[in-house]
Parts: C-alpha cells; sequence; structure tokens
C-alpha cells in the first residue's frame, strides 16, 4: 500500500467576527484580542485575531476525512508552530507539504502542512505523525 | 461557561512545576459536534474530535489560573493523542507549568495537560506555550 499525499483532501475555514466569537463561547476563551473589537484595533494586531486552534481546523478535517473516523489513532501526535494570526475574513486552508510513510506492518505517516489564507499567507506550520495499521 | 473570563495573573506569579487539577469535565455532544466539521456547524459524533483537546486545554487554564491570562498569545501547540474519548463520557485534567523563560525581550510559558477517562487512562497529553503579556518584575514585553 503506497499512500499518496493527494488523498489529503483540501479544507478551510472561513473565519468571521462571528465564527471567532462562537468559538469563545464553546472554548470560553473570551480573551479581548479575539471578542474586543475595540481593545484588539488598539493592540499591535490593530483588529481582532482568530483563537489559534481556529486554524488547524481545515488539518483535523482532512485528516479526520482521510482517516474516516472523527478520533485520530492511538499515538498520533500534532505539533504546531503559529506564525500568524488568522482574522475576520480570512479563508484558512490546510495545505498538506510533505508525506513520509514507513513500510512496516504498523506503519506510521508523517505528515507534514500548513495553515495559509486565501493571499498564502503561512499562518501556522504542522507537523503529524500517525500510526496506521495497513490492511 | 461560569468560569471567570480573564486573569491577570503575572509571570512572576507563575510557579514552574505546580499541579493543578483534576478538573473533571464531560464532552458534551454540543461541543464536539460543532468543532467536528466547519466551526458552528453541527456534525453530529460518537468520538471527541481533536479538536475539542484545545478548549479543554483552556478550560484547565481558566480553573488553574482563575480565568485566560489576558493579552497573551499562543505560540505552540502539541497533543499526542493515546486512547479514544467517547463523547458524553466523564474525564479530567491536569495542568502544569513545565517551564517559563525569556527570548527576544519576550516572556513565554509553557503549560503541561494530561487528560484522563473515567478508567484512570491517560487520553491525552498536551502542551501549550504562550507568550506572556508581561514579563519579570511586571514588565511588559509588548503592547497590549
Amino acid at each position: 500500500m503506497t499512500i499518496e499525499i493527494s488523498e489529503f483532501k483540501p479544507m478551510e475555514e472561513v473565519i468571521t467576527q462571528d465564527s471567532i466569537n462562537r468559538y469563545a463561547e464553546l472554548s470560553g476563551d473570551f480573551n479581548p484580542l479575539h471578542v474586543d473589537v475595540a481593545f484588539a484595533a488598539a493592540s499591535e494586531f490593530a483588529g481582532t485575531i482568530a483563537h489559534g486552534p481556529m486554524q488547524l481546523q481545515p488539518f483535523f478535517r482532512s485528516l479526520s476525512a482521510w482517516l474516516d473516523s472523527d478520533a485520530f489513532p492511538a499515538g498520533t501526535k500534532v505539533s504546531v508552530t503559529y506564525r500568524h494570526p488568522a482574522r475576520p475574513g480570512d479563508t484558512v486552508h490546510f495545505e498538506p507539504l510533505s508525506l513520509v510513510e514507513s513500510l512496516d506492518e504498523y506503519a506510521v505517516v508523517r505528515l507534514e502542512g500548513q495553515s495559509v489564507n486565501q493571499d498564502g499567507t503561512l499562518l501556522a506550520q504542522i507537523d503529524a505523525t500517525v500510526p496506521i495499521r495497513r490492511g | 461557561m461560569t468560569d471567570n473570563l480573564l486573569s491577570n495573573i503575572s509571570y512572576d506569579e507563575l510557579v514552574v512545576g505546580q499541579r493543578n487539577g483534576p478538573y473533571p469535565f464531560r464532552v458534551s455532544a454540543e461541543l464536539a459536534s460543532n468543532l467536528a466539521g466547519p466551526i458552528g456547524v453541527p456534525v453530529p459524533v460518537k468520538w471527541t474530535p481533536p479538536a475539542v483537546f484545545p478548549t479543554v486545554f483552556l478550560m484547565a487554564l481558566r480553573r488553574s489560573m482563575g480565568g485566560i491570562p489576558s493579552g497573551s498569545i499562543l505560540a505552540k501547540q502539541q497533543m499526542e493523542l493515546l486512547r479514544p474519548l467517547a463523547v458524553e463520557s466523564e474525564a479530567r485534567v491536569v495542568t502544569w507549568i513545565g517551564e517559563k523563560y525569556l527570548r527576544r525581550e519576550r516572556a513565554f510559558v509553557v503549560f503541561e495537560f494530561e487528560v484522563r477517562d473515567d478508567q484512570d487512562e491517560v487520553v491525552l497529553t498536551g502542551r501549550k506555550v504562550i507568550v506572556w503579556p508581561n514579563g519579570p518584575r511586571g514588565d511588559l514585553t509588548h503592547d497590549n
């Protein structure tokens, strides 16, 4: 079995102030940089920014779709470095960049990718290792 | 969510190694479904989707510090998933500060997390690196 990087379906997340507010309600994170327009306008960001994990949603959905599972396999590791905040009006895409597959019976797939917005601005770098059982 | 919203705990007050919790929680079907697909578009799921765990980390931070640190910025996040967690099952999370340090005139704080299910099995471990809104002695490290 050979896994192709094209198997990871492109996913996107449209960021709006409403979706940021919804994430704040779901997570309980009402940091004013996310939800207080006046506060955020006076900050170094000059406006509200999305919660960091919102940038991961397209990656999570892409990997879930590939695995055909709500839950990721035991031993899955995900590492994210945030490079730039997403803002209202951004459309965040997950772009898989490289795929390394071991050849053992219990394969470990290493997927490197990034979240970018509609302008190609790098928002986050993502490195995931996923154990899968062949066959 | 009935916890306090924001905390102004200072960098100097953060104690490395001090464990906080366990904080019990239940992943509601509403939370899980709203984070399984596009945010806020419910998709029914049986197992807790990974996008829920960052919100569990946030809950643990709120409870351990009396709120989310106002003006803080998430720099890095890591998680290792060890067992699936059924939606609506009971679990608990422990958090502690693994490290705090200064780099490029900014203060960074590393929070560690461990989630266990109702069988006391580790479901997930995680880590967040946060840019703190102030540094030693309360010095501001950036303009928030």
